[in-house]
């Protein structure tokens, strides 16, 4: 396979030698892995890597990936980390047109005509930013004679890997894991990773989300060694009766490797940590054990987020353990009737969220565990109780905290495309993508099943969010079939159909819209409405801002098929700076990095500050959030 | 009988200034710059300058988005620049217009009053014009009420906020009120609980563009801690204290180092001055916030304050706990 550099070009190339995407889990040798949360089939990549930057492709340096390549004029990068906030490149904030604004005219490929692919539009772009990196690793003693595979949790935008000289793969979609199988290539003692980060490809014009522009591989790398049993993917359906007494969990396992005569032991443990139900089968490449059937179910919701602990032993053929996979999982029953009623477990569902982007005012879109845990426990304390994960899957240990915390989540796919159709505030879709145009369909497709395939055995998810403002059309829909087609135990969520309704009927199970008044609200649910209502962006916390939330939460009383909403947004996105003037720490915004066009403060939306601090207006948040928090 | 057991006002009548003594205070009202000129309690001065009208407040994205500024920036110049129109003063009720030389060659050192108005009367720099009239009540015992109507003039647009703002010396070591708890304006206080509560210092809310902050809704009294300019010869420790009470109705109120005008013109919070005043605004209209968007939609109608009908508010200083 010899590397491209038009599929930088190209929407129909996003991915090419990268492994399915499945199932979140985390295999550990052994229990006692477990407990201490770290997995020896694992081995970080994070840290140091040698880095070069380039202003653009013509300008990287070719060969780098080549063993004997001389990389001594190499830079030092932090991975995880934004190339942008290491010193390299552009840092650049803007909300809705295209990072190119006023700088270099592009139409998304085939979105005026079916013969326009614009040759070189990325690949031999002035203003499309290359990364090199290099990291040399030497084989941990433990992997040698397996397979190993290489997960990168985020790369911005594009990414081309090699190791020891060999193409391994090519990924778009940066808010997705991309998963790649090393093996082939694979040396004892010293090995070569090489990676090369484009800033741009056609996924820029799909991944237009309101925020700092940045590249880079900013989430963490990691090796995972396959065992002789490799639990490829793991799909958990726990439904709950309409009297919500018995649970009924069942299981679809996916193994891959030498499968003769190994065995796994499921079991399952209450949130009392009693052991409920067990069962041992024989592996093979596909496994359904019985259902687990439940009596007197522990329900998870907001209030009780109680959740069961799935424990998979495998064992070789001589009964010997080769690999335990710890899983927490929950039962709830999300209902829509006929009328237009959301219940979770027989009560109506309240959304009293927050849109949240992953931010810290040093890292960027590079947050910590502890940042992590601090959000949960500002949600906690405002009765903050359901998150949209705006715009794009976000790290997975934010999906276990969810679970843990009785965090109702809408689990949004990587998907903007708002320049493409809407311009300084009017609707102008003229080269809308990914509309209908069947070029820009698979990607779209992929971008969602990566979403659901990772984050499927989350209680937390109530809602398969098909992306944020790229208008309507085809693609849309089809996201919409695909969510349906694995997934019958959610609900799907839209916005974009409001802007054009041709699609209404068959994109999204609920009327979303974004800053709707009160009145038109109330409009709205009191003439016939054709689905639930959410605001899936309500309540814009620009600067001094959050009066009037009484409106929206007094349509809780009047009418049971409005759901609340999503406070636009939780954290400000700042950036700390050094004070030229005064040496102080200080927090900056766009239009302060000589980015143009810019929009300046407008990521300043949230209702605490950059740094976390809450803003004033939590205290209104705390009160209606917690008055009209119901289960 | 000697005044100063009474308790009376001993009233100075100077050529430019209206002089008002009592047990341990001393009042001066500036006949040329419109207002009390120097509140001193025991030797302490509370004020820079004369106390300000307030018509501006500093826009906030919701305003700049909704072009309420834009609509209302005649109060932007009238909060900068106002002429004063006219004064009365009052002795004991009765009228004596303005008693300067040479109506008032005719008192001396020893003139005593009950209780002392004075009524100074403002035209805005707006068009049309209209008048605000700011009338101080100073009863012997000290406490200064005073009184803010403003006139509704058909035309005019509405306020972004009315106020009576006193600028202090010097920053202030806190201050403790009676009201709402955290920021409040009237489209967001449901959440808020009533208290009283210490705050320390003149803390900013550290909005990414600085804008309208710090908003008390609903407050009963207020105290400000040691504001004060104090002589060179003092060494005192003491801390000093001037409370605003509610009057007739509970007001709003900040407490900041930096006028409407100061924040206004900063991007960023560190392009503020150095903090070296306080500027303690009491209001009596606050225009909502807003909070459904910010890039069009304006503040709900109920939060507006219109131009166009009377406004009027109360308060009351009081010198000593």
């Amino acid at each position: 396979m010899l590397e491209k550099l038009e599929w930088l070009d190209d929407p129909r190339v996003f991915r090419v030698g990268k492994l399915p995407a499945h199932s979140d889990h985390t295999m550990y040798r052994t229990t006692d892995e477990i407990k201490q949360k770290q997995s020896s089939f694992t081995k970080s990549l994070d840290g140091d890597w040698q880095f070069h930057f380039s202003e653009n492709p013509s300008q990287r340096l070719i060969g780098f990936e080549k063993i004997d390549f001389n990389a001594e004029q190499f830079d030092h990068i932090a991975v995880p980390g934004h190339i942008e906030l290491q010193g390299f490149g552009q840092i650049h904030y803007i909300n809705t047109l295209y990072p190119w604004e006023g700088k270099i005219y592009r139409r998304p490929p085939y979105s005026l005509s079916h013969d326009k692919s614009y040759k070189g539009l990325f690949s031999e772009a002035a203003d499309n930013t290359v990364g090199q990196y290099i990291k040399t690793f030497t084989l941990p003693n433990n992997f040698a004679q397996h397979d190993v595979h290489i997960q990168f949790d985020g790369v911005e935008k594009a990414m081309y890997l090699w190791l020891n000289g060999h193409f391994i793969g090519y990924s778009e979609d940066s808010f997705s894991q991309a998963e790649f199988d090393l093996t082939p290539y694979l040396q004892a003692g010293e090995n070569k990773l090489a990676v090369e980060v484009y800033k741009y490809s056609t996924a820029a014009f799909i991944e237009d989300q309101d925020m700092f522009r940045f590249s880079g591989i900013f989430r963490s790398v990691r090796l995972l060694v396959m065992p002789q049993v490799n639990l490829v993917d793991l799909f958990l359906k726990p439904t709950v009766d309409k009297q919500l007494h018995t649970g009924n969990l069942s299981m679809s396992l996916s193994f891959d490797g030498k499968l003769t005569g190994t065995s796994a032991k499921i079991v399952v443990q209450s949130p009392s940590q009693n052991i409920v139900w067990q069962e041992t089968v024989a592996i093979s490449s596909h496994v359904t054990p019985s259902s687990a059937v439940i009596e007197n179910v522990a329900l998870w919701s907001h209030k009780h987020p109680n959740l069961y602990q799935l424990l998979i032993t495998i064992f070789d053929a001589n009964q010997n353990i080769i690999a335990v996979v710890p899983y927490s999982f929950g039962f709830r029953r999300l209902h829509k009737d006929s009328h237009n009623r959301v219940t979770l477990n027989n009560v109506p569902l309240r959304l009293n969220g927050v849109n949240r982007h992953e931010w810290s005012p040093t890292g960027g879109r590079t947050i910590t565990m502890s940042d992590m845990t601090k959000d949960i426990s500002i949600f906690k304390n405002n009765h903050i109780n359901a998150v949209r994960t705006s715009h794009y899957p976000n790290q997975i240990p934010w999906y276990n905290l969810c679970d843990q915390n009785g965090i109702y989540m809408m689990a949004e796919t990587n998907l903007e495309s708002h320049g493409s159709w809407q311009k300084m505030g009017a609707v102008e879709p003229s080269y809308n993508v990914p509309g209908s145009i069947p070029e820009w369909q698979d990607v779209v497709l992929d971008r969602a099943k990566s979403n659901f395939e990772q984050f499927k055995n989350h209680p937390a998810i109530l809602f398969w969010s098909l992306g944020n403002e790229s208008y309507t059309g085809d693609n849309i829909a089809a996201m919409d079939a695909y969510f349906k087609s694995v997934d019958d135990s959610r609900l799907t969520h839209y916005e974009g159909v409001f802007q054009n309704r041709i699609d209404e009927d068959r994109i999204s199970d609920v009327e979303s819209r974004m800053y709707a008044h009160p009145k038109a609200i109330k409009d709205y649910l009191t003439n016939h409405p054709k689905k639930p209502y959410l605001n899936c962006e309500y309540m814009h916390s620009m600067g001094n801002s959050v009066g009037g939330l009484g409106d929206y939460m007094q349509l809780f009383d009047e009418f049971d098929s409005y759901l609340g909403g999503f406070i636009w947004d939780y954290i400000d996105q700042a950036l700390y700076v050094t004070d030229k003037v005064t040496g102080q720490q200080v927090l900056r915004y766009g239009g302060d990095f000589n980015d143009r066009h810019s929009d300046y403060e407008f990521s300043g939306d949230g209702i605490v500050f950059a740094n976390r601090q809450e803003k004033p207006a939590m205290q209104e948040v705390r009160y209606y959030y917690g008055r009209y928090d119901n289960e | 009988m000697d005044a100063m057991t009474m308790n009376e006002l001993r009233v100075v009548y100077g050529d430019g200034t209206l002089g008002l003594h009592g047990n341990s205070f001393d009042y001066i009202f500036s006949y040329e710059k419109g207002g009390l000129e120097s509140l001193v309690v025991n030797t302490a001065e509370w004020l820079y300058r004369v106390p300000k009208l307030t018509f501006w407040r500093a826009t906030t994205d919701n305003d700049r988005g909704s072009h309420f500024s834009t609509q209302s920036a005649a109060w932007f110049g009238a909060d900068m620049f106002i002429t004063l129109k006219d004064i009365n003063v009052k002795i004991d009720d009765k009228s004596l217009g303005l008693p300067t030389a040479p109506d008032n060659n005719r008192f001396s050192n020893e003139i005593f009053a009950k209780n002392v108005a004075i009524t100074f009367s403002f035209l805005t720099a707006t068009t049309p014009q209209t008048t605000v009239d700011v009338t101080y009540l100073v009863s012997q015992n000290g406490n200064i009420t005073i009184k803010v109507n403003y006139t509704g003039t058909s035309g005019l647009p509405e306020l972004p906020a009315l106020g009576l703002s006193f600028i202090m010396p010097e920053v202030a070591d806190g201050f403790q009120y009676t009201g709402l708890s955290g920021e409040t304006y009237p489209d967001r206080q449901a959440g808020a609980l009533t208290g009283t509560f210490d705050i320390v210092g003149l803390p900013l809310t550290p909005y990414l563009v600085p804008q309208e902050m710090g908003m008390h809704m609903a407050t009963h009294s207020l105290t400000v801690k040691n504001a004060v300019s104090q002589p060179t010869h003092n060494h005192s420790t003491s801390i000093n204290r001037l409370t605003f009470n509610q009057h007739t109705q509970p007001f709003a109120f900040s407490a900041l180092p930096y006028t409407a005008i100061e924040l206004e013109s900063a991007t960023h919070i560190e392009e503020l001055p150095l903090p070296r005043r306080s500027v303690i605004a009491i209001y009596g209209a606050v225009r909502g916030v807003g909070g459904i968007d910010s890039w069009g939609t304006d503040v709900e109608p109920e939060y507006h304050i219109s131009g166009e009908t009377n406004h009027a508010f109360d308060f009351t200083i009081v010198p000593f706990q």
